[in-house]
């Protein structure tokens, strides 16, 4: 067992999670949407993108790819999220909270890339 | 006369000559480790971003979760947005104060734990990169991409010099002012800085590397078709074996200058393709016999491979009879011996290895020991060789020559390009530089191949011709050397002169005159003209042709004269009016409208 494997594995798998987590309810319900689940999984794809850096095989810039993508929809996630809540005069809105919510969803897609992408390496390994 | 935008529009557009490709492409794999490094240091870089990123993540949570009171001292929570704001001027030490509201002692207590934590995270964090950044392998990863890339878009032909040190350096200089451009490979990376140093117009890529690795000369642009040449300079005869063998191996059809000194080395170079090679003390024996026969051909020689710019040397009388002195019988000494005794001269050997006992008329000993010289005859001798290895040596040989006879002409070696003041000093009648030697005749023969030819006809000339060329490049130039050019009347390089090339009768004179005012001759002089022909090495040629020599199309020139006379002509050569008011002192319209108008073709 590789140690660097087992966390390696274990952020891309957090990252989806926590992602689907936050997106998953009514997407117009600031109820149904943590701010901290958005919170983490925020910080939860930085993690895992650094860990992706320096990969030289084809897949592992694949993989470097959809982090950024991850990471980039989530951070523009959360910076409409701050816009409504601190900035905007009329709050939380359910426009605003939709808006947060279909972004994290693209975020979602682009874990669920990763988490194919890992399984993929995963039994291509065995196979050899 | 002559319209610039004419001139500028023939050269966007006028047809190149096609550039074959190269045979085989060398594996870089050179750059492949450069890109190796880089993804090491971003490897490198993953446990102290992770370290930062947890460290903000857990003091901004921290923030939003411990309680804390409004102005009016009702509880209330620190959103996100402020929490993170917080943090992130709190750990860069900026400290904005306490945003929106005065912290309770929770926050505070929380906050006083986060300031330690993220000045520790970014510390390790910026320390790591710094100390990556600093890092040698990383840095010469940057310099070997930074190189390749340059080495990559240069459009232009370019020549690849391994080897910069003395001769690199006088070879470099001259082609700079020659418009060429080159890559230069040095295993010193001193000499290299030097480079960057060393204001050259064009921007001249430098990589520190061994040439012996055919991966660094690929990587150098060995392999791109617009290197047009291969100059293996450096002082190790073996690495420049390694370098001819790479060339001729890899891209048999470049051409290879090379230098060796010793006649092994050069007999093995020779076994791969058709190199160059120069050895500096055969071609210094060569030279020092032209010296002795005709003093003007050896000074139009050495003027004309000193470059643009060089002054013109002082015309030596060296005796061309009597008894000569060699002190040294290394490889240097020896070539001079043999040209010497070819001349017909006189000549005693001193030397103190066992390699002199051998020698039937050698003198065995030190030539500063008091006597030594005395015994080799130095008092009635006409010259004196001070040929040793050593510059300490020769420079107590000449002295000692010269006390026992003040009027002797001593040629001496100057090994080191330290030494050169103390030898200027000694007022030396003929010196050898090896360096020098290495960098005039590589100048010469890649200048323009008709300089080449020019400098192996003067020998065979007399010496009172040669004072003639002399005297009419002084008249013309002054005391230092201007352009040198070649100008090649065919179809692409002089359309505007083939229809009266073809007529037959076409003057030379009447070609070398100003386009302002055709009564003024063109301030150039005519070295050389070639053409292709029947003759042995596939052309004829003439020297110095004079103002009625009759020239013919495709026919090459070398010129000498002011850059002015270079733009000038390249006018009288590609414009049709120009050429007809040079040469015939006819004013015709050079705008096709004009023309059309008043029905004069051009």
């Amino acid at each position: 067992m590789n140690l660097e494997k087992v966390v390696f594995g274990f952020f891309v798998l957090f990252a989806a999670t926590l992602n689907f987590g936050f997106f998953i309810g009514d997407i117009g319900d600031p109820a149904l949407h943590n701010s901290y689940e958005l919170y983490a999984a925020v910080v939860v794809n930085l993690i895992a993108t650094v860990l992706k850096f320096g990969d030289r095989t084809q897949i592992g810039a694949v993989h470097l790819a959809t982090s950024l993508v991850a990471d980039l929809q989530l951070i523009a996630a959360a910076l409409v999220w701050g816009f409504a809540s601190y900035v905007a005069a009329e709050g939380l809105t359910r426009e605003a909270t939709a808006s947060v919510v279909s972004l994290s969803g693209g975020a979602l897609m682009a874990n669920i890339v990763s988490v194919v992408l890992l399984v993929v390496e995963t039994v291509s390994f065995q196979r050899r | 006369m002559s319209n610039p935008l004419l001139l500028f529009w023939y050269r966007l557009f006028a047809t190149e000559p096609v550039r074959r490709a190269p045979r085989w492409r060398v594996p870089m794999s050179t750059s492949r480790k450069a890109s190796a490094t880089i993804f090491l240091v971003m490897r490198r870089m993953r446990v102290p971003l992770i370290v930062l990123i947890v460290i903000f993540a857990i003091s901004t949570l921290g923030l939003t979760l411990i309680p804390g009171q409004d102005a009016e001292g009702r509880p209330w929570r620190m959103g996100f947005f402020d929490a993170f704001y917080v943090m992130s001027f709190t750990a860069s030490t900026i400290g904005f104060g306490e945003i929106p509201y005065a912290f309770t002692y929770n926050q505070r207590m929380w906050l006083t734990i986060s300031i330690y934590l993220t000045v520790v995270g970014w510390a390790y964090a910026i320390g790591s990169l710094l100390a990556l950044l600093q890092e040698r392998g990383f840095r010469q990863a940057l310099a070997l991409q930074h190189f390749t890339r340059k080495v990559e878009r240069m459009r232009e032909p370019f020549l690849l010099i391994v080897g910069y040190g003395r001769t690199g350096e006088l070879l470099a200089r001259s082609l700079d002012a020659l418009g060429r451009r080159f890559v230069v490979i040095d295993r010193d990376d001193g000499r290299i800085d030097d480079l960057d140093l060393d204001s050259y117009h064009a921007d001249v890529p430098g990589l520190v590397a061994d040439a012996g690795d055919p991966g660094h000369l690929a990587v150098a642009g060995l392999d791109l078709p617009s290197c047009e040449g291969v100059l293996a300079l450096t002082d190790d005869d073996e690495a420049n074996l390694a370098v001819v063998q790479a060339a001729a191996l890899l891209r048999p059809d470049l051409p290879v200058i090379t230098r060796a000194v010793s006649p092994t080395t050069a007999e093995r170079m020779r076994a791969f393709g058709t190199p160059t090679v120069v050895n500096p003390f055969d071609r210094f024996g060569d030279h020092l016999r032209v010296a002795l026969r005709a003093p003007a051909s050896y000074q139009l020689m050495t003027w004309l491979e000193s470059g643009p710019g060089a002054s013109l040397p002082p015309r030596g009388s060296p005796p061309s009879h009597g008894h000569w002195v060699i002190c040294g019988y290394g490889r240097f000494g020896r070539e001079v011996t043999q040209d010497l005794r070819a001349e017909g001269l006189d000549v005693t050997v001193v030397e103190p290895s066992d390699v002199a006992e051998h020698h039937p008329d050698a003198i065995v000993g030190y030539g500063y020991e008091p006597g030594v010289l005395g015994r080799a005859g130095i008092e009635h001798a006409a010259g004196f060789v001070a040929g040793t290895d050593n510059d300490t040596t020769n420079l107590s040989l000449i002295a000692a020559a010269r006390r026992a006879n003040p009027t002797l002409f001593v040629a001496a070696r100057q090994n080191k390009a330290a030494s050169a003041p103390l030898f200027a000093a000694v007022e030396v009648d003929s010196m050898l530089v090896p360096a020098d030697v290495v960098a005039h005749e590589v100048y010469a023969q890649l200048s323009t191949p008709l300089m080449w030819r020019f400098l192996q006809e003067v020998p065979r000339r007399e010496d009172a011709w040669a004072a003639a060329v002399v005297g009419r490049l002084t008249q013309l130039c002054g005391e230092h050397l201007q352009a040198v050019w070649k100008v090649r009347l065919t179809a692409t390089e002089a359309p505007a002169l083939q229809a009266w090339l073809a007529e037959g009768g076409a003057r030379l004179g009447d070609l070398l005159r100003n386009p302002d005012d055709r009564d003024e001759p063109l301030h150039a002089v005519p070295l050389l003209l070639a053409r292709a022909g029947e003759g042995d090495n596939g052309a004829d040629v003439e020297v110095a042709p004079d103002d009625d020599v009759v020239l013919a199309p495709d026919d090459e020139l070398l010129l000498v004269g002011w850059p002015s006379a270079r733009r000038l002509l390249d006018a009288t050569l590609l414009v049709d009016a120009t050429r007809e008011y040079v040469v015939h002192g006819r004013h015709v319209p050079s705008s096709w409208v004009w023309r059309k108008l008043t029905r004069r073709p051009a």
